[in-house]
């Protein structure tokens, strides 16, 4: 595997690439983040920009996000996942794949900070990593983590870890986990709906509305959100537990066929909810019931969009 | 006023005594489960960095019901809202962190000032007695003194505490607290020259503090029509994280909820990142990008609370929204780039 500076110089001669020979009017990658295991999203629209891109176990946030409704012709840096929900977004018409080049990294996965938290208390103010380990310098320590003990779990059951999309890949294909089984869902199934309810609630429980985990997703581009729908008003704006485990649900819901596990929305959440538990269970039925997974080619067509008149089902007809 | 000392096996006495006819409230929990909450003595700890999300839950509740009525016309008046009552109770806080504070105290020129008196947020804040503790080890990703703060900073406290050599350092800021170190039968120590040493060893942990001061001195529509503001706001995803986190931000929206027999008039915290928190009525949005909001939230925090609060900003270094911001928008670097901008047009 080439190590981490290895895809960073290899991503910004593929974005110089792209920009000169005017495949892209701007890169969308990641660049260093200024505070210990961060990146920050970062828009290249020259050479020197590029030089400020960069690849990490941070780069956490799936960049599709700023592809909806942008101008002009974009490269995007994507993982595995990234390019899946890229494919989504192009499927459902949100953006041309005319003016689209996607740069793929296949990825080895990426880390979750609270279970890095879990291994170290201690303030540290500095920090390096490598394709395999993460290093936490604090004043008087310094710390080395394996990258294995501390992904993120929608990283460790990742199936499509290379993005075969991509209109380039900067690095080797990697193999992905075994194909998902859907392990992590056994417990909640066997619970009861009653249990069922309870587990979510206490699920939410820490939510603070602030919708970070939408707006961190790519696939929730609505102009305008039902939760701030004001005439009629659906949702109640409080704390209310049935207001807030209905925003969950109803996104939950509204992704079904359509998420692709980039873990975004767990990523942005600031009380850490599992969110994307509400999205494995819909995307465990899409597949029971239709075999389909989300963003692999761009022939496949999302089962929730489609119409077939031998349907088996009767209300269709 | 003088000081006191706490040993340490004297502090649950010592709580115990603070907390006589008050709730305690104390840091519980850790990570991101860490909050301000009704404790009992033998359950403090001073062993935390911060609480995960600001302690302005205390006086400022994410839902807070403000009014009912009822539509029940057999029972007196009807449809005529009533006043949900304060439930404010007496109550000691202990361990909030100077930075909170001070945020705090922000907010509460906010809610009381010479024009308005918010009965809500009056009623809790004022029923708490505040016990700040001092952060000897400032963490990572605190920037107090370069927001004008200190990590020994005493602003919204009545007493300020402080890990001592021989124990509990406690400092009177104000005649509540004063009274309520009296009444606890403490030893009086002078802690003065400890308590400066500990202090300017703190503020020299943190660094050499970036310089806002620009800011101040720079014109408000020079700022405001900056076009970095675009800039700054092409990765923001306009989640309000930053928002609901800060312990200065106070903002709310006014929304009632009824049933078939009654309803409450509530407030909710809402965002300014948030589309919808300045779309009119007729459709028309002031803010109608995410540039706007951004700059709204940066601005608000940096230039509209200090010109109304003589100099005093609307961030107190607390650097929670450094750490939680999915995309890693760091208030540091925007209040730098306000400044540095400043610099260069007056050079």
């Amino acid at each position: 595997m080439p190590s981490l500076e290895e895809t960073t110089q290899k991503i910004r001669e593929t974005a110089k690439k792209a920009l000169a020979d005017g495949k892209a009017e701007v890169v969308i990658g990641y660049k260093k983040g200024t505070y210990p295991l961060s990146t920050a999203p970062f828009f290249a629209r020259t050479p020197e920009d590029c030089d400020q891109l960069i690849w990490s176990n941070f780069a956490r946030i799936n960049l599709a996000n700023y592809l909806p409704g942008r101008p002009g012709k974009v490269a995007v840096v994507a993982k595995g996942c990234d390019a899946r929900s890229i494919v989504g977004q192009v499927a459902e018409n949100q953006f041309h794949k005319d003016n689209l080049y996607v740069i793929g990294v296949p990825c080895t996965g990426m880390v979750d900070n609270n279970l890095i938290a879990a291994k170290e208390q201690r303030p540290y103010r500095d920090y390096s990593e490598t394709l395999d380990t993460i290093t936490l310098k604090g004043a008087d320590f310094s710390t080395e983590i394996k990258k294995e003990e501390v992904l993120r779990r929608n990283c460790r059951t990742c199936a499509n870890r290379t993005p075969k999309t991509a209109d380039e890949l900067v690095g080797p294909e990697v193999p992905g986990a075994q194909a998902d089984d859907f392990a992590d869902l056994k417990e909640l199934h066997s619970k009861s709906p009653e249990e069922r309810m309870e587990y979510f609630k206490d699920l939410i429980k820490d939510c603070l509305r602030c919708y970070a985990c939408r707006n961190a997703c790519p696939l929730c581009y609505c102009p305008v959100c039902f939760v701030d729908e004001t005439r009629p008003q659906w949702l109640g704006k409080s704390t209310d537990p049935m207001d807030t485990l209905t925003f969950h649900l109803l996104r939950g819901l509204h992704c079904a066929g359509r998420c692709t596990s980039c873990g975004a929305c767990e990523t942005a959440c600031p009380v850490n909810i599992k969110v994307r538990e509400f999205n494995r269970i819909t995307e465990e039925t899409v597949m029971d019931e239709w075999g389909y997974e989300a963003g692999l080619s761009w022939e496949q067509k999302p089962p929730l969009t489609v119409f077939q008149p031998d349907d088996e089902a009767s209300f269709i007809k | 006023m003088p000081e006191y000392i706490v040993e340490e096996n004297a502090l649950k006495d010592f709580l115990q005594s603070i907390s006589k006819g008050r709730v305690l409230l104390s840091p519980q929990g850790v990570g991101d489960k860490c909050q301000i909450t009704e404790t009992t003595p033998d359950k403090v700890t001073l062993n935390f960095t911060n609480t995960h999300i600001s302690p302005k839950t205390l006086f400022f509740p994410q839902t807070e019901w403000l009014m009912s009525f009822q539509k029940d016309h057999s029972k007196p008046h009807p449809y005529v809202y009533q006043d949900l009552g304060d439930k404010a109770k007496s109550a000691v806080v202990f361990g909030i962190r100077p930075c909170d504070a001070k945020g705090l105290s922000v907010s509460n020129k906010v809610f009381q000032n010479d024009r308005f008196t918010d009965p809500y947020w009056k009623g809790k804040y004022e029923s708490v007695i505040k016990v700040g503790l001092a952060c000897k080890d400032p963490f990572p990703q605190c920037f107090c003194v370069a927001m004008g703060g200190s990590p020994y900073g005493a602003t919204g406290l009545d007493v300020l505490a402080f890990p001592s050599e021989k124990g509990l350092g406690l400092k009177p800021i104000t005649d509540e607290g004063a009274k309520l170190l009296a009444e606890a039968n403490l030893k009086e120590a002078d802690l003065s020259s400890e308590l400066k040493s500990q202090e300017e060893a703190a503020i020299k942990a943190q660094g050499i503090p970036d310089d806002y001061s620009p800011i101040d001195h720079r014109g408000l529509l020079n700022l405001f029509q900056d076009p970095q503001w675009q800039s700054i706001a092409e990765n923001c995803l306009n989640c309000g994280v930053c928002t609901f986190i800060c312990p200065t931000c106070h903002c709310f929206d006014i929304q009632d909820e009824e049933n078939s027999e009654g309803g409450v008039r509530m407030r909710n915290w809402d965002t300014c990142m948030s589309w919808l928190f300045t779309v009119h009525g007729t459709g028309h949005n002031p803010r109608p990008s995410k540039t706007e909001r951004v700059r709204q939230r940066f601005m608000h925090k940096l230039k509209y609370i200090p010109m109304k609060q003589n100099g005093d900003r609307g961030c107190t270094g607390c650097g929670r929204c450094v750490v939680l911001c999915p995309v890693n928008i760091d208030i540091r670097s925007v209040a730098l780039r306000m400044s540095t901008l400043n610099m260069q047009k007056q050079a």
